[in-house]
């Protein structure tokens, strides 16, 4: 929207607005006599998510992750992993939400991107390693330990498929346990 | 065939319907089995006029919430569907987390995506509440995810207005900014909700028994209902199982 902030209907009162620095509760500028939310404009410097389809010049197709494409338009660098690289996205064709080359500075082919989330379509979540996941996030010494072997003791995204999305997708062929 | 049997579903899911007006636009968020029930069954009786909106299924005619947030600011949604873990006397829930000590909680929740938006933009909104008990409904929730009211001068388009549970009904009282107990359902008793509730039922008067499901309307919600959302996918599986099943309440 590129606005430095907004009113918001709602959230007074809450204990959210507690815990925000960038929310206040604010007059009408305008002399209307009420008083609402003014959330300040959220403008983070890389943003990274993944989508089911890009091309070679960024065009991408997100599904139906539509806050993806609020999400490139407030980034100042837009970084995408896709399922799939294909030869053309065009908005007309796309399956879902569109976000346009002009936003997106770099692609990265990355099947099972979304794992141990799911990909609308393609695969389901996988509930084995969710359960680890959960499981470990519990606290930060177990989840350091997750970390490591999932992620710092991968050395690339193949490896990580290999060892962690069975053939089918949908099942871990090894689990960590935490 | 008077005094038909049902179960709880079934029970708040007639309650429900009863607060959807005709001409007006309801809506009811994620994972909303009951409201949705309620939602359709009501436009099949008394509000075939009512514009219904159900999340996250064909019965929604936006295709981003967005569209559906801005609806609502427009002050143009006449009653929204919501709960929460735990609900209050004062009318907030709360979506977020549990324990005392809002920096170390003991359980947390993913949230009330949004819910803290919608609860002030919607004209009413009927809180419901599939547990009963002291644990759910507490004198002061946990963590303010929505609040029930706000002072004057503060835009919001509406409040709740109800409070639906499987052993009784609830008003909200604008002016005082309280849930007052507004009619008990069968077979329950006054000293059971007392019992069950951890707040003050703010009585005033004698409280009447909750007028019960009608044969119609349970007769619509098993024969019309159950087979509309099993064959648009609109919690298929639920309505499958909790509508027409076998009733948890006797009457």
């Amino acid at each position: 929207m590129g606005v430095p902030y907004i009113p918001v209907i709602g959230l007074v009162g809450t204990d959210l607005l507690k815990r925000r620095d960038d929310m206040v509760v604010a007059p009408d500028p305008f002399g209307g006599g009420t008083m609402t939310v003014v959330a300040k404009a959220m403008r983070p410097d890389v943003a990274v998510f993944h989508v089911d389809q890009a091309d070679r010049h960024g065009n991408v197709s997100c599904g139906y992750a539509l806050e993806a494409v609020i999400l490139a338009e407030a980034a100042k660098h837009v970084i995408v992993t896709a399922e799939e690289i294909v030869e053309r996205v065009t908005e007309s064709e796309a399956t879902g939400a569109f976000v346009p080359s002009i936003l997106v500075d770099t692609v990265v082919h990355a099947p099972f991107g979304a794992h141990p989330a799911g990909v609308t379509g393609r695969y389901a979540p996988d509930k084995a390693q969710m359960r680890c996941y959960l499981a470990a996030a519990r606290d930060d010494d177990t989840f350091a330990a997750y970390l490591k072997a999932q992620v710092f003791d991968v050395p690339t995204h193949e490896d990580y498929v290999a060892l962690f999305v069975s053939p089918e997708g949908q099942r871990p062929s090894r689990t960590v346990r935490a | 065939m008077t005094a038909a049997a049902y179960n709880d579903a079934e029970l708040m899911a007639v309650l429900m319907a009863r607060e959807v007006r005709d001409g007006e636009i309801s809506a009811c968020g994620a994972l909303s089995q009951i409201p949705a029930a309620a939602l359709l069954l009501a436009k099949e009786l008394h509000a075939p006029n009512a514009e219904i909106i159900i999340l996250n299924t064909v019965f929604r005619p936006f295709h981003t919430s967005r569209q559906f947030h801005y609806l609502a600011q427009r002050g143009e949604l006449g009653l929204f569907f919501v709960s929460g873990v735990q609900i209050d006397r004062y009318g907030n829930y709360n979506l977020h987390q549990l324990g005392r000590d809002p920096d170390h909680p003991e359980v947390r929740f993913p949230g009330g995506y949004g819910g803290g938006l919608i609860y002030y933009a919607a004209r009413r909104s009927v809180i419901f509440r599939t547990e009963h008990t002291r644990r759910s409904l507490v004198d002061r929730v946990d963590y303010v995810s929505a609040a029930g009211s706000s002072a004057p001068n503060v835009l919001r388009w509406g409040n709740p207005s109800k409070l639906v549970t499987p052993k009784a009904l609830f008003g909200f009282d604008r002016a005082e900014g309280v849930l007052r107990l507004e009619s008990v359902h069968s077979p329950y008793t006054l000293e059971d909700i007392r019992h069950d509730t951890g707040f003050d039922l703010g009585m005033s008067g004698p409280i009447p028994a909750t007028r019960p499901p009608s044969a119609a309307e349970l007769h619509t919600l098993r024969e019309v209902i159950r087979p509309k959302m099993i064959e648009t996918g609109t919690y298929a599986a639920w309505a499958e199982k909790s509508l027409g099943a076998r009733p948890s309440l006797g009457a």
